[in-house]
């Protein structure tokens, strides 16, 4: 009864590696920030709550690996995913040529059943570096050639639109959950069909 | 100085005290599918990857019944894919428990939120746990603590499964650590757990796990549960089963504590044989008429009083234990006649019985419990129970009931230990194998659960006590590990004895019982086996009041 309020949202965190996955997530969630490096191993988890439209909503973080070496654990991780979140560098031309593969490996394996109107969050970070190589013009035209994706310049150092981009996120996931809400018909559909074996396995076998 | 004998050799009294070689409870025909519990995990434990992914076909029951019944509205209606039976009978072994240390590691987040909520006193030293996910790893059910803050953990639990699945083309069993073990099961779409520092085996785990999801089925049918993750693979189940929580609940409070779900087996309200033909018959007389009606069951206090049925069908002592907890579960059954959708998994996991559920009367705690393929039965079904009900209190079944539930003194099953007069005889729990039912020398009450439930609601904590004296449930724990080497499937052992300074247990099976005994401490061998035998010469005495020895049809 009470947990009809509830929803949780499973997030996906894509992007190369180095681009500040584990960053914004932890500025996101911890408000935190660390200028050390540490790889990701696999994947990381974790969960905060936040509060969109009234709706108390809780946000399952998959924080994953962007090093090659882990990519084959994509389907088992992208499965019945609520949001993929698309992570580049502004510093980096590369990993912001990396968003188109990675938006196709993720619409590959995760399947989802609408791609078109699949929630993506582009996010390019590090905006707080001088040596900025790709501009936001050149990002927001790539978004808007990919149906309009929502574009946001992060920066996980200063907390620069990290809570606004994750607010984004959560809204357009929740947009869709209610959108494709499913349509609860009385669950009882039973099956007919004439089954004379059935009849004739009875217990009316007296052959006296 | 625990002497451990364990040998399929030296008891050949089997015969001398069953006249009639059938061995105590024994008829002709059952209620009941003979069930081995065990031989469905055992199936389960050893079913590959793809056996599991390979849907096999089963046609509905409930559309034979249907059929056979040939409504006219047949044609109206609309057709599902039948059963997608995820549980392949057969099949090669592929078991891969692995034993490692389970340890998250998150480097720098140790004071965040989350982190900390796993060692929250909410979850914390806690004997089981049981956490239910989907297969994208959204959390569904925890049986403690708050699932919304496990997400996070359910997302570790998804990634260990579907890692093993997916790079090692394998099934992750189990992971066992030094004092603790989690059990993994992957069932349709959903992936359950459990995390255990008890006593009970991996199997009895797993047993577990598929009676929480046949729980689950039951409430949804298999059908709508396949049917939602095929089209959407992010759905949060939790919408759907709000409110059944409970009845999940329930469940692994009664099966931590009621040895049917040890043994597969179904306890019978010990009644006067006459009482019993009586109940049945008013049963009959009043349904035979009913053309739709596939069982009329009673029941109390978690046991079974009768079972009608159409005639070819029978029912699975583990769909009779989730009516029991649904019957347990719901104290509105106990206020209004109700008319429920129920899903009977093994009996139909594609399709819903409906039922008629209520009470027999204020002053009997039976309930009666009729089952149709009707939608609309319910005017029909509840006139029917209420000439039910009249026609028992007027042939005083009503008060055989009361007073077998009230534990009359001078019923001989109130007490059997003291009847039998063995002074050394502690407990026993004896299962007549073809027809699946149960006795035990202290029926588990319904107080002592309310109780045990109490106490599990407050904690479920692990609490080293001091053991004054045992309850049944108490022992009911002890013989969970000779059950388990009984149904070990490399080396099963016929007869366990073993004996030491708190106690002796006797643990015998062949091929018509099961059989567990606690006696004081330092028995003698040859002295156990003649308690025995006087024990199943009382059982034989006794049949016809503790179980039901027929199986009467409408």
């Amino acid at each position: 009864m009470s947990s009809r309020k509830k929803v949780l949202l499973k997030v996906i965190i894509l992007g190369d590696s180095g681009v500040g996955k584990t960053s914004l997530m932890n500025q996101f969630v911890n408000k935190k920030f660390s200028n050390q490096y540490k790889a990701t191993i696999g994947a990381d988890f974790l969960t905060k709550e936040v509060i969109v439209d009234d709706r108390i909503v809780t946000m399952q973080i998959w924080d994953t690996a962007g090093q090659e070496r882990f990519q084959s654990l994509g389907v088992a991780f992208y499965r019945g995913a609520d949001c993929c979140v698309l992570v580049f560098d502004v510093t980096a031309p590369n990993t912001f040529k990396s968003l188109e593969s990675w938006r196709d490996e993720f619409l590959i394996q995760a399947s989802p059943r609408d791609p078109d109107n699949f929630p993506f969050v582009i996010l390019g970070n590090k905006v707080d570096l001088d040596n900025r190589a790709v501009s936001a013009k050149r990002a927001q035209q790539w978004c808007q050639s990919k149906n309009d994706i929502p574009y946001f310049e992060t920066s996980a150092k200063e907390a620069v639109n990290v809570e606004l981009a994750f607010q984004t996120i959560a809204r357009n996931a929740l947009a869709q959950e209610t959108e494709a809400e499913l349509y609860n018909e009385f669950p009882d559909q039973i099956k007919l069909n004439a089954n004379d074996n059935g009849r004739n396995r009875d217990g009316d076998n007296c052959a006296c | 100085m625990a002497s451990t004998s364990k040998d399929n050799a030296p008891i050949s009294v089997q015969d001398e005290n069953t006249p009639d070689e059938l061995e105590p409870g024994a008829c002709p025909e059952s209620i009941l599918n003979p069930t081995d519990s065990f031989e469905e995990f055992a199936s389960e434990m050893s079913s590959s990857l793809q056996e599991r992914n390979a849907l096999t076909t089963k046609s509905s029951t409930i559309s034979e019944i249907q059929s056979e019944i040939g409504e006219e509205k047949d044609a109206q209606m609309k057709t599902t894919k039948s059963a997608d039976d995820l549980q392949s009978k057969d099949g090669s072994i592929s078991a891969s428990a692995s034993s490692s240390n389970l340890t998250e590691e998150n480097g720098d987040d140790t004071d965040n939120a989350p982190e900390n909520y796993l060692h929250s006193p909410e979850l914390i030293n806690k004997e089981k746990h049981v956490f239910i996910l989907s297969s994208a790893g959204k959390p569904i059910y925890s049986r403690y603590g708050n699932e919304d803050k496990l997400a996070g953990l359910c997302g570790v639990i998804q990634a260990l499964v579907s890692v093993v699945e997916e790079q090692n083309q394998d099934i992750l069993r189990s992971i066992t650590t030094k004092d603790c073990k989690a059990v993994f099961l992957v069932k349709g779409p959903l992936i359950l757990v459990a995390v255990s520092k008890s006593n009970e085996s991996e199997t009895q785990l797993v047993l577990q796990l598929t009676y929480a999801f046949n729980q689950i089925v039951s409430v949804l049918t298999l059908t709508q549960l396949n049917r939602i993750f095929e089209q959407r693979r992010n759905y949060d189940l939790r919408r759907l089963l709000s409110g059944a929580e409970r009845l999940i609940d329930h469940l692994l409070i009664f099966m931590e504590k009621d040895p049917a779900f040890l043994l597969g087996a179904v306890r019978c309200l010990p009644l006067p044989e006459k009482a019993r033909e009586n109940i049945t018959n008013a049963i009959t007389t009043t349904c035979h008429k009913i053309r739709d009606l596939v069982f009329a069951i009673m029941i109390a206090g978690n046991q079974l009083i009768t079972l009608v049925r159409m005639k070819k069908y029978t029912l699975h002592p583990s769909d009779i234990h989730l009516l029991f907890n649904l019957v347990r579960s719901s104290e509105s059954f106990k206020t209004a006649e109700s008319w429920t959708p129920i899903c009977l998994p093994k009996f139909d996991a594609t399709g819903f019985l409906h039922g008629h559920v209520s009470y027999i009367a204020e002053d009997c705690q039976a309930c009666l419990l009729l089952l149709t393929v009707q939608r609309d039965a319910f005017f029909p079904l509840s006139q029917a129970k209420h000439t039910i009900a009249e026609k028992m209190r007027r042939s005083n079944c009503l008060v055989a009931i009361n007073d077998a539930l009230n534990r009359h003194r001078d019923l001989p099953t109130t007490n059997p230990l003291k009847h039998i007069g063995i002074p050394e005889i502690r407990h026993f729990m004896y299962k007549c194998k073809s027809t699946a039912q149960l006795f035990t020398s202290d029926p588990i009450s319904l107080d002592r659960l309310q109780d045990y439930r109490m106490r599990h609601k407050e904690g479920g904590d692990i609490v080293e006590k001091p053991i004054k004296k045992l309850s049944d449930i108490d022992y009911v724990r002890n013989y969970r590990q000779f059950c388990s080497q009984i149904h070990c499937t490399s080396i099963p052992a016929k007869l366990i004895f073993r004996s030491n300074a708190q106690d002796t247990i006797l643990a015998w099976v062949t091929n018509g019982f099961e059989l567990y005994v606690t006696f004081d401490a330092l028995m003698e061998k040859d002295q156990a086996i003649k308690a025995v035998d006087r024990l199943l010469w009382w059982i034989k005495k006794e049949e016809q009041r503790i179980f039901i020895m027929n199986a009467p049809t409408f």
